[in-house]
């Protein structure tokens, strides 16, 4: 590490310890810090629409959920195709406590804060027991099985009677220190919840990805049998990612239910598990920041297609449905794009504009 | 003379600002409404019409002063490609843009919307009539007959014309959700309410192709009658393959084949250009006058559809109808509050509604709501596919429906 400690020209480390640092410079912790007073501060200083803290509220939520999904893919290498279904069961665990005591039972609208992690925690335990296969599958076989675990999601849900069938199951509404959360703050008061979970899950799995549990994620995905040799357990440690990946799902489940105030069974679609994919891979599968870029990116062009599509849909014949298609086909064109020319995702632009500034003014 | 010449522009000058800025407050009331529903992706054939019908209901509204005082509605239609997300964001939307009445579009989405309602107490009209909605609420405001009352309904038409001493022998083909599901146990409850028909089998169908096995099945099991709730794709589908195997009904009921019979969105001229021959014979219930009849209210419907330029296809879909009356609805709600001369608010329009009682040239039968009543057009017509289009049998109430009520 250089000697300034607020502009590092390069990176030189001269202990393990520098290099564990959460901030590299001063200056990165100064950057985060602002960000991050402007994204708690700017809805005291704004008109707050619903409208809008609604779409925030649903990248934060998609955040977490992608966290989950790039330690599984990105930082373990296993792919999951069932990402939605582990979301929908941290969203189902809590329709589960208010089909059995009520959906304004204290225990929901009190304990919403244990709730989340039961949900997290229910993600975890069904997200190791889909993750056994990958003790004996890799690659697409493993992509299958959990295609399958989203597909027995789907029927459970829509046929079983418990679960009413796939139709919305309510949640009261919650209660905080100056009592319960009413319509006009709902919204604003999700999103504080869900930033504070964003960031002090980030926090977690950058410290996670220091530990020698982090690495080891990394080791299997590069080569199991080495990290195997290296006296690593890989088949733990699938099973581990998985049951992390999982733990993210599950608190981003729950944090859905509440924000939407009850659980229908068609935000946890294979469709749904397809858009995490995209926005983990647009982000940057593998790194931290792409975590954010990716929801980020994908939730914004979701909203830009369906406004032309919609626009579209006014003038074109309805007979082609070409409007219909645009969504689809301007989704998988994205995810193309960033597979053929920028692989490494958002983050890599990231990447990029960071070292330009590490060397600033310097050329090389 | 310069002086004159300059007096004159100056005050003409003030004339035009005078009436620059007092013309917009001459020009009547803006009442905003907010409208969310499938214009593209899944249900779009049926939410497509509806958006036409809604549109240019509210643009005749306002280009002929159907309100009066030059008062004017505002009513942006969003297409939520049939998604809850979506459709509770624009909802969000427009309540920020301080809208009176809500017009809403599928079961699911106004299921997972409907306690809102309840809390922010805005008339919502919905284009999905699933008895459900109307359950513990009160803001929702059906325009016409459930499904369920289609479907109960149905089975009346089915004990009063079965021909035979045997009980009825009945299948029911379901969409695999809410929507599909809701009518089939209120028949069940009909059923146990005393209604003479036996349900040999329930199919949840899926996306197939062929229903050559399935409708195989039904004929072994002595099934003559096949009542659908879902949509119009997969009965056509249905229709098809029972025609190809020979085993549709010539006559109603007939014996060893099969009389299809549906509700409101398995029907109309959509079902008949996609199955062709194969829907004749096929008995339908809704609530909607349809253009075939070819009488005052048909007339009007096509004079609105030709104003606008719409093609055939929309001006005869019983959806385009559906569409105007629900923007016929929040029309009259304002109207009234207006000639009663309340503000219009949320709140004077719901009151106004509950009073609502009026005649829709597209409804079968008159618009009444009350403090309890929340379902608009209780009369359906009973229609049969023949020669290429649906013709009106009868009129009718189902009397099992109130039955299944009284026992929730």
């Amino acid at each position: 590490m250089s000697q300034n400690r607020w502009l590092a020209t390069g990176n030189f480390f001269t202990f393990y310890k520098e290099e564990q640092r959460t901030f590299f410079t001063h200056l990165d912790r100064t950057v985060f810090t602002c960000f991050l007073v402007i994204l708690f501060g700017w809805p005291l200083v704004f008109e707050i629409s619903n409208k809008y803290m609604l779409v925030l509220d649903n990248i934060l939520i998609a955040i977490v959920a992608v966290m989950g999904l790039n330690l599984l893919l990105g930082f373990a290498g296993l792919i999951s195709i069932g990402h939605a279904a582990f979301v929908g069961i941290g969203a189902y665990t809590l329709a589960s406590f208010s089909q059995v005591i009520g959906d304004n039972h204290m225990i929901i609208t009190h304990f919403w804060p244990v709730l989340i992690v039961c949900a997290g925690i229910m993600g975890a335990i069904f997200g190791a027991f889909v993750g056994l296969p990958a003790l004996r599958l890799k690659h697409l076989y493993l992509a299958i099985a959990t295609l399958s675990f989203q597909m027995i999601f789907e029927w459970v849900i829509q046929f079983m009677s418990f679960f009413n069938q796939g139709q919305t199951i309510y949640l009261g509404r919650v209660h905080w220190f100056t009592g319960e959360v009413g319509r006009n703050e709902h919204y604003v008061f999700w999103y504080y919840v869900i930033l504070t979970l964003v960031v002090a899950m980030g926090f977690g799995v950058r410290n996670l990805l220091k530990t020698k549990y982090g690495r080891c994620l990394v080791a299997v995905r590069d080569n199991d049998r080495a990290a195997d040799a290296m006296g690593m357990n890989p088949g733990l440690t699938k099973v581990y990612a998985f049951a992390l990946a999982g733990f993210f799902a599950g608190v981003a489940g729950a944090l859905h239910a509440y924000l939407y105030r009850g659980v229908g069974f068609e935000s946890f679609t294979l469709h749904a598990s397809v858009g995490y994919l995209a926005m983990a891979i647009v982000g940057g599968l593998g790194t931290l920041n792409g975590i954010f870029w990716g929801p980020v990116a994908i939730k914004f062009l979701d909203l830009q297609v369906e406004q032309f599509s919609e626009l579209a849909g006014r003038y074109l014949t309805s007979a082609p449905n070409v409007a219909t298609a645009l969504k689809p086909l301007s989704f998988g064109l994205v995810i193309v794009l960033f597979l053929m020319y920028e692989p490494r995702g958002i983050a890599n632009w990231w990447r990029i504009v960071k070292s330009y500034t590490k060397l600033w003014p310097f050329r090389y | 003379m310069k002086n004159k010449a300059t007096t004159f522009f100056n005050v003409f000058l003030v004339i035009v600002f005078v009436f620059a800025f007092a013309l917009p407050a001459y020009a009547g009331k803006t009442y905003k409404l907010g409208m969310s529903l499938a214009i593209t992706g899944p249900t779009s054939d049926a939410g497509n019409p509806y958006a036409k019908g809604a549109e240019d209901w509210f643009k005749f509204v306002n280009e002929t002063d159907y309100l009066g005082d030059g008062d004017k509605i505002d009513c942006p239609i969003r297409d939520d490609q049939y998604k809850n997300d979506v459709t509770k964001r624009f909802f969000e939307e427009f309540l920020d843009d301080g809208i009176l009445i809500f017009l809403s579009y599928a079961t699911g989405g106004n299921l997972a919307l409907k306690r809102d309602f309840e809390e922010v107490q805005i008339p919502v009209i919905p284009a999905s009539y699933h008895e459900g909605l109307i359950v513990d609420a009160n803001y929702t405001f059906m325009p016409v007959a459930t499904y369920s009352e289609n479907a109960v309904g149905l089975a009346e038409y089915i004990t009063e014309n079965h021909k035979g001493d045997n009980i009825p022998q009945v299948a029911f083909f379901i969409h695999p959700s809410a929507f599909g599901r809701g009518p089939l146990e209120d028949t069940q409850k009909a059923i146990a309410e005393g209604m003479k028909i036996e349900i040999v089998e329930v199919v949840e169908h899926g996306t197939d192709l062929d229903n050559t096995a399935m409708l195989q099945r039904l004929v072994s099991k002595g099934v003559q009658y096949v009542i659908c709730q879902t949509v119009q794709t997969p009965v056509a589908t249905m229709l098809t393959d029972a025609q190809r195997l020979g085993v549709t009904a010539a006559t109603f009921g007939e014996t060893g084949k099969l009389t299809f019979l549906g509700a409101h969105y398995t029907g109309g001229s959509d079902l008949i250009a996609l199955a062709g021959t194969a829907t004749e014979g096929y008995i339908w219930a809704d609530s909607y006058n349809l253009t075939s009849e070819n009488n005052e209210g048909a007339k009007k419907q096509l004079e609105l559809a030709e104003r606008y330029g719409r093609d055939e296809k929309a001006a005869n879909s019983h959806n385009y109808g559906a569409g105007i009356l629900a923007a016929q609805i929040a029309t009259e709600a304002i109207k009234m509050a207006k000639d009663a001369g309340m503000e219009v608010n949320r709140e004077n329009l719901y009151k106004m509604m509950q009073k609502m009682n009026f005649n829709s040239f597209v409804a079968a039968g008159p618009v009444t709501y009350s403090e309890t009543e929340r379902i608009g057009v209780d009369v359906q017509n009973i229609y049969i596919a023949q020669d290429g289009i649906f013709k009106k049998i009868q009129s009718f109430e189902s009397q099992y429906i109130q039955k299944v009520r009284a026992g929730r």
